[in-house]
C-alpha cells in the first residue's frame, strides 16, 4: 500500500508546479480562444455595434449585416467562388497526376525508376518561392497572368505529395500486383483496383493537406493576379486589412464586415478540420517523420 | 545489355506515359524558372529589345543596396527568433499537456493551438492587426482598465517582437502535434522503471521525456532553418510604412524590386544570393545536427 501511494505521488508534479502548469495552459488557451471569439462576436454584430467603443466579446444584436456588406461591397462572393473552384480543381488535378507518378515510382522492376524518383526528389530542394520573379516571367511567357489556368497551374503538383503517396503505396503488398499482372491485368487496372482502394486513407490525408495549402496560397496569386476578377480570398482579405489603416476613406468598410470576411475564409477549414481531424493529423505526422 | 534494358523499358511504356505529365510539370514550373532566374540575374533587364549580359553587376548592385542587407538581417532575426520561440512554446505545451488528466482540457488546448496553423497569414495577420489596432480588443481592454492605449502596429521597436510572437502563436500547434506523437510513443516501461528507482516526475521528464523528444526536435530545427529566409506571407500582410525597415524580409524585397519596380535582373540576383545562403544554412545546420547527434545521442 505504502509503495503504491508514494508511487502515485512520484507520478505527478508537486502541487506548486501543477498550479503553475494549469496557469500556463489556461493562459495559452485564453490567448487562442479570445481572438477567435472576438472575430466571431464582431462578425455577427450590427454595423453600429461593431464600431461602438468597449470590449466586444459577444454580438450586440445578432446580425448578418457584416456578411451581406462584405459579400456585395468587397465582392467577396466572386473571391469565394474563385477560391473554392481553384482549390477544388487543383486538388483533383494534382491528385490525378501525383497518384499516377507515385504508382510508377513503386514498381520495382521498372528501368530508370531511381532516376525518375531522383528528379522528383530534387524538386523538393528547390525553394519554389525564391524563384518568384522568374515564375512571373514564365507566366507572362505562357500568357497565364490574370487567368484561372494560371491560378491552377502554379504550384499545382508538389513533389512532397508524390513522395507521401509513394510511401502509402509501398505499404501495399507486392504479391497482389504481381498476381494481377500474371492474370494479365493492365497497369491501369492494377492501379485502380488494387493500389487506389488500399491507400484511400493516405490519399484522403494528402488531399486535405493540399487543399489547405491551396486555399491559403497568397504569394503566387499576389504575383500573377492584378485583375480583381481573379482575386482569391487571401487577396481580398489582404486588401481589406490594408484599407483598414486609412479609416478616413470614403469607402469605409465597418469592422463587422471585415470580421465577416475572416469568418468566411476560415469556415471551410474549420469544417474540414472537424470532419477529417484524424486524417489531417496522420498526414502531418507522416509528412514530418518520413518526408 | 543496353538493348535488353530498352526492350524492358518498352514493355513498361505505359508507365512512362503515366509519369510524363508530372515530369513535364516540374521541368516547366520548377527547373525552368530556376535556370531562367539564374540567366536573368546576369542580364540587364530592358523593356524593349534584347537583354544584354552584364556579368555580375546585378549582384554587386544588390550587395550594395542597404535595403537588401537590412532585409537579410530582418529575415534572420525574425526567422530564427520565430523558430526558437515556436519550438520553446511547443515543448512547454507538450510537457504541460502530458501532465494533464482532464481530457476535455487537454483536447481543447490541442485543438485551439492547432487551428491557427491551418489558417493563412492573411487571416492570422488581419486578426492580429485588428486585435492590436487603436480600436482593437487590446486597447478596448486597456481603456476599460483605465490605462493609456498602446500604439503597437506602427511602432518600429515593437515590430520584430510582434512578428516573432505572432509566428510562434500561429505555428506552435503544428509542432505540438508532431511532438505529442513522439511522447505517446515512449515506452511506458521507462517511466515505471524510473518510478522504481524513486525518480520524481521532474527527473522523469528530464531523463526520459526530453531525451525522447530530442531527435524530432532537431529535425524540426532543420526543417525550420530551410524556411527562415522564405517569410513572405506574414511580412506582406502585417507590414506598414512605419515598420517596414524592421520587417522587410528578403522575399518581400525580391517581390517589391521584381514585381512592383520591375527590376528583374536585380530581383533575380537577390533571389540567387538568398538561394545560396539558404543552401549554406541548411548544410551548416545538418552538419551541426550530425555533430550533436554523435556527441550526445
Amino acid at each position: 500500500m505504502k509503495q503504491s501511494s508514494s508511487g502515485r505521488r512520484l507520478n505527478q508534479l508537486s502541487l506548486p508546479w501543477q498550479i503553475l502548469n494549469y496557469l500556463f495552459l489556461s493562459l495559452i488557451l485564453l490567448s487562442m480562444f479570445i481572438p477567435f471569439l472576438y472575430v466571431f462576436a464582431v462578425a455577427f454584430s450590427t454595423r453600429q455595434g461593431s464600431m461602438a467603443a468597449g470590449v466586444k466579446l459577444w454580438p450586440d444584436h445578432f446580425s448578418l449585416n457584416g456578411f451581406s456588406t462584405v459579400w456585395q461591397r468587397a465582392d467577396l462572393g466572386t473571391a469565394f467562388l474563385n477560391s473554392v473552384s481553384v482549390s477544388v480543381i487543383s486538388v483533383l488535378l494534382e491528385l490525378f497526376l501525383a497518384l499516377m507518378a507515385a504508382y510508377v515510382l513503386v514498381i520495382e522492376q521498372l528501368p530508370f525508376r531511381r532516376f525518375l524518383a531522383g528528379i522528383i526528389l530534387v524538386t523538393l530542394t528547390i525553394p519554389g518561392d525564391l524563384t518568384l520573379i522568374s515564375v512571373y516571367v514564365l507566366n507572362k511567357q505562357l500568357n497565364l497572368l490574370n487567368s484561372y489556368p494560371g491560378l491552377i497551374l502554379n504550384g499545382l503538383v508538389s513533389g512532397f505529395a508524390i513522395m507521401l503517396l509513394k510511401n502509402y503505396f509501398e505499404g501495399v503488398p507486392d504479391a497482389l500486383a504481381e498476381a494481377a499482372r500474371i492474370d494479365s491485368a493492365t497497369e491501369f487496372q492494377i492501379f485502380r483496383l488494387i493500389y487506389l482502394p488500399l491507400s484511400l486513407p493516405g490519399i484522403a490525408a494528402i488531399s486535405f493537406l493540399e487543399f489547405i495549402s491551396k486555399w491559403n496560397a497568397l504569394m503566387l496569386p499576389a504575383t500573377i493576379i492584378s485583375d480583381a476578377r481573379y482575386y482569391t480570398l487571401p487577396l481580398v482579405l489582404k486588401q481589406l486589412t490594408l484599407s483598414s489603416e486609412s479609416t478616413s476613406g470614403i469607402d469605409y468598410i465597418a469592422p463587422n464586415a471585415r470580421m465577416a470576411a475572416i469568418v468566411i475564409s476560415v469556415l471551410p477549414l474549420i469544417l474540414l478540420y472537424v470532419l477529417a481531424q484524424s486524417f489531417l493529423i496522420e498526414g502531418l505526422t507522416l509528412g514530418a517523420t518520413k518526408g | 545489355m543496353l538493348m535488353n534494358t530498352i526492350r524492358r523499358a518498352k514493355k513498361y511504356a505505359f508507365l512512362y506515359i503515366m509519369i510524363l505529365p508530372v515530369l513535364l510539370y516540374f521541368v516547366i514550373f520548377s527547373f525552368y524558372p530556376l535556370i531562367l532566374g539564374f540567366i536573368q540575374s546576369l542580364q540587364e533587364s530592358r523593356l524593349i529589345g534584347q537583354a544584354e549580359f552584364t556579368g555580375l553587376s546585378n549582384y554587386q548592385a544588390v550587395l550594395r543596396d542597404s535595403n537588401f542587407i537590412q532585409a537579410l538581417r530582418n529575415s534572420l532575426i525574425i526567422g530564427l527568433g520565430g523558430l526558437g520561440l515556436t519550438l520553446l512554446l511547443a515543448v512547454l505545451l507538450v510537457l504541460g499537456l502530458t501532465e494533464i488528466r482532464q481530457k476535455w482540457f487537454k483536447q481543447s488546448i490541442q485543438t485551439l493551438t492547432f487551428l491557427p496553423f491551418l489558417f493563412s497569414w492573411t487571416v492570422i495577420g488581419s486578426l492580429w492587426i485588428y486585435m492590436l489596432s487603436a480600436n482593437g480588443l487590446l486597447n478596448d481592454l486597456l481603456k476599460l482598465a483605465g490605462a493609456q492605449p498602446l500604439v503597437i502596429l506602427s511602432n518600429l521597436k515593437a515590430a520584430q517582437p510582434l512578428f516573432i510572437i505572432s509566428a510562434a502563436w500561429k505555428n506552435a500547434g503544428y509542432n505540438v502535434v508532431i511532438l505529442m506523437a513522439v511522447v505517446s510513443g515512449i515506452d511506458p516501461g521507462l517511466y515505471e522503471a524510473g518510478l522504481m528507482d524513486g525518480a520524481s516526475r521532474f527527473r522523469q521528464i528530464q531523463h526520459i521525456t526530453l531525451p525522447a523528444l530530442r531527435p524530432t526536435l532537431l529535425m524540426l530545427v532543420l526543417l525550420g532553418v530551410t524556411g527562415i529566409l522564405r517569410n513572405f506571407d506574414q511580412a506582406y500582410v502585417m507590414q506598414n510604412a512605419a515598420i517596414l525597415p524592421g520587417v522587410r524580409t528578403v522575399l518581400l524585397y525580391i517581390f517589391t524590386v521584381g514585381i512592383s519596380q520591375f527590376k528583374i535582373g536585380l530581383a533575380t540576383a537577390a533571389a540567387t544570393i538568398v538561394l545560396l545562403i539558404t543552401l549554406g544554412l541548411t548544410l551548416l545546420t545538418s552538419l551541426l545536427i550530425r555533430r550533436i547527434k554523435q556527441r550526445w545521442l
